[in-house]
Protein backbone atom coordinates (compact mmCIF):
# COMPACT_ATOMS: atom_id res chain seq x y z
CA UNK A 1 0.00 0.00 0.00
CA UNK A 2 3.02 2.04 0.00
CA UNK A 3 2.02 3.61 -3.27
CA UNK A 4 -1.88 4.70 -2.17
CA UNK A 5 -2.37 8.50 -2.25
CA UNK A 6 -1.34 10.65 0.56
CA UNK A 7 -4.98 11.41 2.17
CA UNK A 8 -5.71 15.11 2.33
CA UNK A 9 -7.81 16.87 4.78
CA UNK A 10 -11.42 15.88 3.13
CA UNK A 11 -10.64 12.23 2.00
CA UNK A 12 -12.29 9.01 3.54
CA UNK A 13 -10.17 6.02 3.95
CA UNK A 14 -11.94 3.25 2.83
CA UNK A 15 -10.25 -0.02 4.44
CA UNK A 16 -12.22 -2.94 2.24
CA UNK A 17 -12.52 -6.60 3.25
CA UNK A 18 -9.84 -8.25 0.83
CA UNK A 19 -7.24 -5.81 3.27
CA UNK A 20 -7.00 -2.90 0.29
CA UNK A 21 -7.90 0.57 0.88
CA UNK A 22 -9.47 3.01 -1.16
CA UNK A 23 -9.08 7.05 -0.14
CA UNK A 24 -12.01 8.47 -1.72
CA UNK A 25 -12.80 12.20 -1.61
CA UNK A 26 -16.75 11.87 -0.99
CA UNK A 27 -19.18 14.48 0.92
CA UNK A 28 -21.28 12.35 4.13
CA UNK A 29 -23.01 9.42 2.38
CA UNK A 30 -24.42 6.59 4.38
CA UNK A 31 -23.12 3.48 5.63
CA UNK A 32 -25.94 1.94 3.35
CA UNK A 33 -24.91 3.67 0.31
CA UNK A 34 -21.71 3.50 0.64
CA UNK A 35 -22.02 -0.35 0.60
CA UNK A 36 -23.94 -0.38 -2.35
CA UNK A 37 -22.15 1.61 -4.20
CA UNK A 38 -19.46 -1.03 -3.32
CA UNK A 39 -21.85 -3.92 -4.29
CA UNK A 40 -21.40 -5.21 -0.70
CA UNK A 41 -24.20 -6.92 0.91
CA UNK A 42 -24.33 -4.91 4.27
CA UNK A 43 -25.37 -8.33 6.01
CA UNK A 44 -22.31 -10.30 5.11
CA UNK A 45 -20.17 -7.94 6.75
CA UNK A 46 -19.37 -5.24 9.80
CA UNK A 47 -18.25 -1.71 9.44
CA UNK A 48 -16.33 0.16 11.62
CA UNK A 49 -15.76 4.26 11.81
CA UNK A 50 -12.08 4.85 13.39
CA UNK A 51 -12.23 1.94 15.40
CA UNK A 52 -16.15 1.63 16.46
CA UNK A 53 -19.25 -0.43 15.15
CA UNK A 54 -21.34 1.79 13.10
CA UNK A 55 -24.80 0.88 11.71
CA UNK A 56 -25.56 0.75 8.53
CA UNK A 57 -27.73 4.50 8.46
CA UNK A 58 -25.00 6.41 9.86
CA UNK A 59 -23.30 8.54 7.94
CA UNK A 60 -19.34 8.66 7.31
CA UNK A 61 -17.40 11.31 5.82
CA UNK A 62 -14.36 13.31 5.38
CA UNK A 63 -11.29 12.54 7.67
CA UNK A 64 -13.33 9.33 9.18
CA UNK A 65 -11.53 5.72 8.99
CA UNK A 66 -14.19 3.09 7.32
CA UNK A 67 -12.77 -0.51 7.73
CA UNK A 68 -15.50 -2.93 5.99
CA UNK A 69 -14.80 -6.50 7.77
CA UNK A 70 -16.61 -9.84 6.39
CA UNK A 71 -17.77 -12.07 8.88
CA UNK A 72 -18.21 -15.29 6.68
CA UNK A 73 -16.80 -18.10 8.80
CA UNK A 74 -14.75 -20.97 7.50
CA UNK A 75 -15.93 -23.73 10.17
CA UNK B 1 -28.97 21.80 23.10
CA UNK B 2 -32.16 22.27 21.23
CA UNK B 3 -30.60 21.72 18.19
CA UNK B 4 -32.09 20.32 14.89
CA UNK B 5 -31.76 17.03 14.23
CA UNK B 6 -29.44 17.09 10.63
CA UNK B 7 -28.80 14.30 8.81
CA UNK B 8 -25.52 14.02 9.54
CA UNK B 9 -26.50 13.47 13.44
CA UNK B 10 -25.29 9.87 14.53
CA UNK B 11 -28.36 7.09 15.33
CA UNK B 12 -28.80 6.47 19.26
CA UNK B 13 -29.96 3.73 21.11
CA UNK B 14 -33.86 3.29 20.91
CA UNK B 15 -33.83 2.48 24.68
CA UNK B 16 -31.20 5.33 25.83
CA UNK B 17 -29.42 8.18 24.22
CA UNK B 18 -26.04 6.03 23.55
CA UNK B 19 -24.77 6.20 19.72
CA UNK B 20 -26.27 3.17 18.72
CA UNK B 21 -23.72 0.44 16.98
CA UNK B 22 -26.38 -1.93 15.35
CA UNK B 23 -30.15 -1.83 13.78
CA UNK B 24 -32.32 -4.64 14.21
CA UNK B 25 -34.56 -4.70 11.58
CA UNK B 26 -36.68 -7.23 12.71
CA UNK B 27 -37.30 -5.42 16.39
CA UNK B 28 -37.09 -2.08 14.46
CA UNK B 29 -34.47 -1.48 16.87
CA UNK B 30 -31.45 0.69 16.86
CA UNK B 31 -29.21 -0.30 20.12
CA UNK B 32 -26.02 0.73 21.51
CA UNK B 33 -23.03 -1.25 22.39
CA UNK B 34 -24.40 -1.95 26.29
CA UNK B 35 -28.02 -2.74 24.91
CA UNK B 36 -26.74 -4.92 21.93
CA UNK B 37 -24.12 -7.04 24.40
CA UNK B 38 -27.11 -7.42 26.99
CA UNK B 39 -29.88 -8.04 23.81
CA UNK B 40 -27.70 -11.10 22.47
CA UNK B 41 -27.02 -12.35 26.05
CA UNK B 42 -30.31 -12.55 26.94
CA UNK B 43 -31.55 -14.01 23.46
CA UNK B 44 -29.55 -16.59 23.90
CA UNK B 45 -30.07 -17.48 27.40
CA UNK B 46 -33.69 -17.57 26.86
CA UNK B 47 -33.24 -20.12 24.02
CA UNK B 48 -31.24 -22.46 26.39
CA UNK B 49 -33.89 -22.15 29.30
CA UNK B 50 -36.71 -22.49 26.78
CA UNK B 51 -35.60 -25.44 24.95
CA UNK B 52 -34.10 -26.57 28.28
CA UNK B 53 -30.90 -27.51 26.48
CA UNK B 54 -28.76 -26.97 29.61
CA UNK B 55 -29.40 -29.57 32.84
CA UNK B 56 -28.11 -30.17 36.34
CA UNK B 57 -25.21 -32.46 35.63
CA UNK B 58 -24.40 -31.38 32.58
CA UNK B 59 -20.66 -31.42 31.55
CA UNK B 60 -20.56 -29.65 28.01
CA UNK B 61 -18.74 -29.86 25.62
CA UNK B 62 -18.31 -26.47 23.49
CA UNK B 63 -17.53 -27.46 20.08
CA UNK B 64 -14.69 -24.43 19.27
CA UNK B 65 -13.11 -24.59 15.85
CA UNK B 66 -11.55 -20.57 16.77
CA UNK B 67 -13.57 -19.13 14.89
CA UNK B 68 -16.15 -16.26 15.30
CA UNK B 69 -19.31 -18.54 15.79
CA UNK B 70 -17.38 -20.60 18.47
CA UNK B 71 -16.06 -18.00 19.82
CA UNK B 72 -19.14 -16.14 20.73
CA UNK B 73 -20.54 -19.43 21.78
CA UNK B 74 -17.46 -20.29 24.62
CA UNK B 75 -18.04 -16.59 25.84
CA UNK B 76 -21.65 -16.79 26.21
CA UNK B 77 -21.94 -19.84 28.18
CA UNK B 78 -19.04 -19.53 30.14
CA UNK B 79 -20.71 -15.85 31.18
CA UNK B 80 -24.17 -18.14 32.12
CA UNK B 81 -22.59 -20.72 33.57
CA UNK B 82 -23.30 -19.43 37.00
CA UNK B 83 -26.32 -19.39 36.90
CA UNK B 84 -26.65 -23.33 36.38
CA UNK B 85 -26.00 -25.65 39.16
CA UNK B 86 -23.58 -28.16 38.98
CA UNK B 87 -22.91 -27.85 35.25
CA UNK B 88 -18.95 -28.24 33.87
CA UNK B 89 -17.65 -26.51 30.31
CA UNK B 90 -14.91 -27.50 28.65
CA UNK B 91 -13.97 -26.81 25.08
CA UNK B 92 -13.14 -29.34 22.36
CA UNK B 93 -11.03 -28.29 18.76
CA UNK B 94 -11.22 -30.61 16.20
CA UNK B 95 -7.71 -30.78 14.46
CA UNK B 96 -8.72 -31.79 10.94
CA UNK B 97 -4.99 -31.22 9.53
CA UNK B 98 -5.97 -27.97 6.92
CA UNK B 99 -2.49 -26.61 6.14
CA UNK B 100 -2.26 -22.93 6.32
CA UNK B 101 -5.38 -22.66 7.99
CA UNK B 102 -6.31 -24.49 11.08
CA UNK B 103 -2.93 -24.01 12.95
CA UNK B 104 -3.68 -20.27 13.47
CA UNK B 105 -7.35 -21.33 14.52
CA UNK B 106 -6.24 -23.98 17.05
CA UNK B 107 -3.81 -21.35 18.49
CA UNK B 108 -6.67 -18.61 18.75
CA UNK B 109 -8.96 -21.41 19.90
CA UNK B 110 -6.26 -21.97 22.72
CA UNK B 111 -6.01 -18.82 24.03
CA UNK B 112 -9.74 -17.90 23.97
CA UNK B 113 -10.48 -21.10 26.31
CA UNK B 114 -8.08 -19.58 28.55
CA UNK B 115 -8.88 -15.90 28.47
CA UNK B 116 -12.79 -17.16 29.75
CA UNK B 117 -10.98 -20.17 32.08
CA UNK B 118 -11.79 -23.03 30.21
CA UNK B 119 -10.77 -26.70 29.93
CA UNK B 120 -9.29 -27.09 26.63
CA UNK B 121 -9.01 -30.41 24.54
CA UNK B 122 -7.82 -30.93 21.14
CA UNK B 123 -8.73 -33.98 18.91
CA UNK B 124 -7.38 -34.66 15.31
CA UNK B 125 -8.62 -36.64 12.20
CA UNK B 126 -4.70 -37.70 12.32
CA UNK B 127 -5.07 -39.86 15.30
CA UNK B 128 -9.10 -40.51 14.92
CA UNK B 129 -8.54 -41.65 11.07
CA UNK B 130 -5.08 -42.22 10.45
CA UNK B 131 -4.63 -39.40 8.25
CA UNK B 132 -4.93 -35.65 8.05
CA UNK B 133 -8.21 -33.78 5.71
CA UNK B 134 -5.73 -32.50 2.96
CA UNK B 135 -4.49 -36.43 2.50
CA UNK B 136 -7.63 -37.81 2.35
CA UNK B 137 -9.07 -35.21 -0.14
CA UNK B 138 -5.82 -35.53 -2.81
CA UNK B 139 -7.58 -35.88 -5.99
CA UNK B 140 -11.22 -35.30 -4.45
CA UNK B 141 -10.91 -31.72 -3.53
CA UNK B 142 -14.59 -30.91 -4.68
CA UNK B 143 -15.88 -33.03 -2.18
CA UNK B 144 -14.46 -31.44 0.52
CA UNK B 145 -16.80 -29.83 3.10
CA UNK B 146 -19.01 -33.62 2.78
CA UNK B 147 -16.10 -35.55 3.72
CA UNK B 148 -14.92 -32.95 6.41
CA UNK B 149 -18.40 -32.20 7.26
CA UNK B 150 -18.99 -36.53 8.54
CA UNK B 151 -15.89 -36.90 10.17
CA UNK B 152 -15.32 -34.00 11.84
CA UNK B 153 -18.91 -34.37 13.54
CA UNK B 154 -17.63 -37.77 14.33
CA UNK B 155 -14.39 -36.52 15.41
CA UNK B 156 -16.17 -34.09 17.79
CA UNK B 157 -18.40 -36.83 19.43
CA UNK B 158 -15.25 -38.83 19.88
CA UNK B 159 -13.55 -36.04 20.95
CA UNK B 160 -16.84 -35.41 23.94
CA UNK B 161 -16.40 -38.87 25.14
CA UNK B 162 -13.18 -39.02 26.09
CA UNK B 163 -13.66 -36.19 28.16
CA UNK B 164 -16.78 -37.21 29.84
CA UNK B 165 -19.22 -35.15 28.04
CA UNK B 166 -22.93 -34.92 28.59
CA UNK B 167 -23.86 -32.87 25.81
CA UNK B 168 -22.03 -31.07 22.64
CA UNK B 169 -22.95 -27.60 21.93
CA UNK B 170 -21.76 -25.81 18.55
CA UNK B 171 -21.82 -22.60 17.44
CA UNK B 172 -24.46 -23.08 14.55
CA UNK B 173 -25.91 -19.24 14.11
CA UNK B 174 -29.60 -18.38 12.06
CA UNK B 175 -27.71 -18.44 8.96
CA UNK B 176 -25.87 -21.72 9.51
CA UNK B 177 -29.69 -23.33 10.22
CA UNK B 178 -31.60 -21.26 7.53
CA UNK B 179 -28.70 -21.94 4.83
CA UNK B 180 -28.86 -26.38 6.24
CA UNK B 181 -33.10 -26.07 6.07
CA UNK B 182 -32.45 -24.51 2.56
CA UNK B 183 -29.98 -26.79 1.46
CA UNK B 184 -32.14 -30.31 2.56
CA UNK B 185 -34.75 -28.85 0.70
CA UNK B 186 -32.56 -28.17 -2.49
CA UNK B 187 -31.25 -31.90 -2.05
CA UNK B 188 -34.57 -33.20 -1.29
CA UNK B 189 -33.16 -35.04 1.85
CA UNK B 190 -36.48 -34.55 4.00
CA UNK B 191 -34.74 -36.75 7.32
CA UNK B 192 -31.72 -34.22 7.48
CA UNK B 193 -34.38 -31.44 7.02
CA UNK B 194 -35.74 -32.29 10.04
CA UNK B 195 -33.36 -33.99 12.81
CA UNK B 196 -31.34 -30.97 13.12
CA UNK B 197 -33.60 -28.75 15.28
CA UNK B 198 -33.66 -28.01 18.77
CA UNK B 199 -31.92 -31.41 21.11
CA UNK B 200 -30.63 -33.77 18.40
CA UNK B 201 -29.75 -37.39 19.15
CA UNK B 202 -30.19 -39.06 15.66
CA UNK B 203 -26.88 -39.99 15.32
CA UNK B 204 -25.15 -40.65 18.58
CA UNK B 205 -25.94 -41.42 22.00
CA UNK B 206 -24.66 -37.04 22.87
CA UNK B 207 -26.89 -34.77 22.47
CA UNK B 208 -25.96 -31.71 20.43
CA UNK B 209 -27.72 -28.30 21.59
CA UNK B 210 -27.09 -25.31 19.08
CA UNK B 211 -27.56 -22.36 21.35
CA UNK B 212 -27.17 -19.43 19.14
CA UNK B 213 -29.54 -21.01 16.30
CA UNK B 214 -31.79 -17.66 16.59
CA UNK B 215 -28.83 -15.16 16.37
CA UNK B 216 -28.27 -13.95 13.11
CA UNK B 217 -24.57 -14.05 12.16
CA UNK B 218 -23.83 -10.65 11.49
CA UNK B 219 -24.76 -10.24 15.14
CA UNK B 220 -22.90 -12.60 16.47
CA UNK B 221 -19.84 -10.78 14.76
CA UNK B 222 -21.17 -7.65 16.22
CA UNK B 223 -21.00 -9.21 19.62
CA UNK B 224 -17.67 -9.93 19.35
CA UNK B 225 -16.64 -7.27 17.95
CA UNK B 226 -18.36 -4.96 20.62
CA UNK B 227 -16.44 -6.84 22.57
CA UNK B 228 -12.68 -6.71 21.43
CA UNK B 229 -12.55 -10.32 20.39
CA UNK B 230 -13.39 -10.15 16.84
CA UNK B 231 -10.13 -11.73 15.12
CA UNK B 232 -9.53 -11.71 11.28
CA UNK B 233 -8.39 -15.60 11.15
CA UNK B 234 -7.52 -17.44 7.46
CA UNK B 235 -10.46 -18.45 5.85
CA UNK B 236 -10.52 -22.72 5.00
CA UNK B 237 -9.03 -23.26 1.76
CA UNK B 238 -11.71 -25.27 0.11
CA UNK B 239 -14.96 -23.47 1.65
CA UNK B 240 -15.09 -22.23 -1.98
CA UNK B 241 -16.14 -26.01 -3.19
CA UNK B 242 -19.53 -26.10 -1.37
CA UNK B 243 -23.03 -25.77 -2.46
CA UNK B 244 -23.47 -24.07 0.95
CA UNK B 245 -21.41 -21.14 -0.49
CA UNK B 246 -24.38 -20.44 -3.73
CA UNK B 247 -26.69 -21.17 -0.87
CA UNK B 248 -24.85 -18.52 1.49
CA UNK B 249 -24.59 -15.83 -0.67
CA UNK B 250 -28.30 -16.53 -2.32
CA UNK B 251 -30.11 -16.47 1.05
CA UNK B 252 -28.18 -13.63 2.48
CA UNK B 253 -29.21 -11.41 -0.75
CA UNK B 254 -32.72 -12.34 0.02
CA UNK B 255 -32.37 -11.55 3.21
CA UNK B 256 -31.18 -8.09 2.52
CA UNK B 257 -34.15 -7.63 -0.23
CA UNK B 258 -37.02 -9.52 1.97
CA UNK B 259 -35.99 -8.85 6.14
CA UNK B 260 -37.17 -11.81 7.68
CA UNK B 261 -36.74 -14.10 4.84
CA UNK B 262 -34.22 -16.34 6.97
CA UNK B 263 -36.88 -16.88 10.28
CA UNK B 264 -39.45 -17.36 7.89
CA UNK B 265 -37.44 -20.70 6.11
CA UNK B 266 -37.26 -21.42 10.39
CA UNK B 267 -40.94 -21.69 10.26
CA UNK B 268 -41.23 -23.59 7.44
CA UNK B 269 -39.41 -26.44 9.09
CA UNK B 270 -41.00 -26.20 12.36
CA UNK B 271 -44.62 -26.92 10.63
CA UNK B 272 -43.09 -29.41 8.52
CA UNK B 273 -41.69 -31.20 11.68
CA UNK B 274 -44.66 -30.78 13.87
CA UNK B 275 -46.83 -32.75 10.67
CA UNK B 276 -44.39 -35.34 9.95
CA UNK B 277 -44.53 -38.88 11.28
CA UNK B 278 -40.44 -39.17 12.24
CA UNK B 279 -40.47 -43.09 11.88
CA UNK B 280 -41.72 -42.74 8.31
CA UNK B 281 -39.33 -40.46 7.20
CA UNK B 282 -36.37 -42.05 8.62
CA UNK B 283 -36.94 -45.67 8.26
CA UNK B 284 -36.43 -47.93 11.73
CA UNK B 285 -33.00 -47.24 13.46
CA UNK B 286 -29.81 -49.95 12.79
CA UNK B 287 -26.89 -50.23 14.33
CA UNK B 288 -23.07 -49.91 12.12
CA UNK B 289 -21.84 -53.48 11.60
CA UNK B 290 -18.21 -51.51 11.68
CA UNK B 291 -18.54 -49.33 14.76
CA UNK B 292 -22.10 -49.90 16.23
CA UNK B 293 -23.01 -46.36 16.05
CA UNK B 294 -27.20 -45.38 15.26
CA UNK B 295 -27.84 -45.68 11.67
CA UNK B 296 -30.16 -45.99 8.90
CA UNK B 297 -28.61 -49.03 7.15
CA UNK B 298 -26.14 -51.27 7.53
CA UNK B 299 -22.69 -49.01 7.57
CA UNK B 300 -23.02 -45.40 8.91
CA UNK B 301 -21.73 -42.34 6.73
CA UNK B 302 -18.41 -42.34 8.64
CA UNK B 303 -17.36 -46.11 7.91
CA UNK B 304 -19.32 -46.14 4.56
CA UNK B 305 -17.08 -42.50 4.06
CA UNK B 306 -13.42 -44.32 5.48
CA UNK B 307 -14.15 -47.30 2.95
CA UNK B 308 -14.60 -45.20 0.40
CA UNK B 309 -11.60 -42.80 0.81
CA UNK B 310 -9.30 -45.98 1.67
CA UNK B 311 -9.90 -47.30 -1.59
ZN1 LIG C 1 -28.63 1.92 24.80
ZN1 LIG D 1 -19.86 -47.08 11.60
Amino acid sequence: MGCAPQPTHQDMKIILPDQGTRVIERGPVSVEKMLHELRINPLEVIVSRNGTLVPENAVVGADDEIRIIRISHGG
Amino acid sequence: MGRKKSPVDPPVCSLCEAPAVMNQQYSRRSLCSTHFINDVEERVFQVIEKKKMIRAGDRIAVALSGGKDSTALLLLLALHLPKWQDVSLIAVTVDEGIHGYRDETIRAAERVAENVGVEHSVVSFQDLFSDNLDTLLKGREEQACTVCGILRKKALIEGAKKVRATKIATGHNLNDEAQSVLMNVLRGDLPRLVRNSGIDTADSFLPRIKPLAEIPEKEVASYLFVKGMFLLLPECPYRGFALRADVRSMLSGLEHRNPGTMLRLMESRKKIEKYLEWEKVSGPLHRCRQCGDPCSGDLCQVCRLLLSLAR
